[in-house]
């Protein structure tokens, strides 16, 4: 994988939501904050056990405290995705 | 800009609490500070040992226990909610989530904060006495939560289709963690220590309907949502005490019944407690994603310090004056009389 997207995320995201299925996630939330979105820290904490399933990457508990919005979520994913070839 | 919304008053529980939550307030505006003062005063020992950990940074080993986090909350959110009232505002409905629910019969006039602040010690004597305990919020609906429950587990509550609180006793609730995670579940460890709304905390709830059968309980004059019944509260349960001393032993139904308010009415959602974890949860409703309903904090969504509690309670008065739910103005004095700007 080369770079994880805002779309990427906002793919767990509707998965992590599974039957809360009205939360619109259209629209630029790259910097709107996790909370405003209607994700609270479990349910963030739902995505980065997604990605660290699925990407191999690690997101302790620790980390993800500090993560507000999408924008940070991705940035921290990428830095730990392999450079691409 | 007016608008046709009305204010409902949502007050989180147990779990809510972190150190100093709302403590940049005091002395900062004035009713918060009164009401804090008073609650402190009342209840005497305890409200000592109360007031230093409150305003501590780094409060001991029992600020997460029901001896501390009970009146502690109880005390903060019934501050919170009378400042609110102070500014002119007059709520259609009000939600409180476990000892929330106690805050909001207080402010919708069921019970007195002093008979309120009497029974705390009594919470306190009771409860404390209950078997080590926790709870558990589980990524995942009560529906699939339910097929891994064993022995003492229940489901505590229900705060959303995909969150789901088991609450029971310590050591089931360390193997339940290890199988949920095992499965793929996301969870997190609730900060209490005891299993309220389960069964194991069923006696001391019992041993507590001496206490509420000691008060005076009226009906609401406010229409109370009662997560305790997943509808609006009547008045025959409203001054049952029995109805009140069980409470904390049933689960919380948080979901259905902010359901239920949201379906009734286009309202203006306003948590009245630290954090914004309610707030948080509605904003998954249809009813707010669709902008028919909308929600605002009264304090950060997390601890942020004195400044930021101030900022955040200026902003929520702002919105609400905005939206014509208090004179523009109106809250200014309440939150500048004390800190002479």
């Amino acid at each position: 994988m080369a770079m994880f997207t805002q779309a990427d995320l906002v793919g767990y995201m509707r998965r992590a939501a599974g039957e809360d299925e009205s939360i619109s996630l259209d629209g630029d939330i790259a910097e709107v904050t996790f909370a405003d979105l209607g994700y609270d820290s479990l349910a963030v904490m739902e995505i980065a056990s997604l990605a660290e399933r699925e990407l191999g990457v690690r997101l302790p508990e620790e980390t993800m405290a500090g993560v507000e919005t999408p924008q940070q979520f991705v940035d921290l994913v990428n830095e730990q995705l392999p450079a691409s070839v | 800009m007016a608008t046709t919304r009305r204010v409902a008053l949502l007050f989180p529980g147990q779990g809510s609490q972190y150190p100093r939550m709302a403590a940049g307030l005091y002395g900062q505006v004035e009713v918060f500070t009164d009401t804090m003062d008073q609650a402190f005063e009342s209840l005497g020992h305890l409200g000592v040992k109360l007031r230093d950990e409150w305003r501590s940074e780094r409060p001991g080993a029992l600020f997460d226990d029901v001896v501390r986090a009970q009146p502690l909350l109880y005390a903060v959110e019934y501050a919170l909610g009378r400042t609110v009232l102070d500014w002119g505002v007059r709520p259609a409905a009000m939600l409180g989530h476990s000892v929330g629910e106690m805050v909001a019969a207080t402010l919708s006039g069921v019970l007195s904060f002093s008979s309120g602040l009497r029974l705390m010690l009594d919470r306190v004597e009771q409860y404390a006495a209950t078997p080590p305990g926790g709870m558990l919020a589980v990524a995942a609906s009560a529906a699939d939560v339910t097929a891994h429950l064993t022995g003492t587990l229940a489901i505590a509550a229900v705060n959303a289709e995909q969150q789901t609180v088991v609450a029971g006793e310590r050591a089931e609730l360390a193997a339940l963690t290890r199988t949920l995670r095992d499965r793929g579940f996301t969870c997190v460890a609730v900060r209490a220590n005891q299993a309220f709304h389960s069964p194991v905390v069923a006696g001391a709830a019992r041993r507590s309907v001496d206490a509420w059968s000691a008060v005076s309980l009226r009906p609401p004059h406010t229409r109370l949502y009662s997560a305790r019944l997943g509808a609006v509260l009547g008045s025959a349960a409203a001054v049952d005490p029995a109805f009140w001393a069980m409470q904390p032993a049933a689960p919380v139904l948080f979901w259905p019944t902010l359901d239920l308010l949201l379906r009734d009415e286009s309202v203006l959602l306003v948590e009245v407690g630290p954090g914004q974890g309610l707030i948080t949860l509605a904003r998954r409703h249809p009813a707010l994603q669709s902008g028919h309903c909308d929600a605002v904090g009264l304090l950060p969504a997390r601890a942020a310090g004195p400044d930021a509690e101030l900022a955040a309670l200026r902003a929520a008065a702002d919105r609400l004056a905005a939206d014509g739910h208090i004179r523009p103005g109106a809250a200014a004095p309440s939150i500048e009389a004390r800190s002479g700007v």
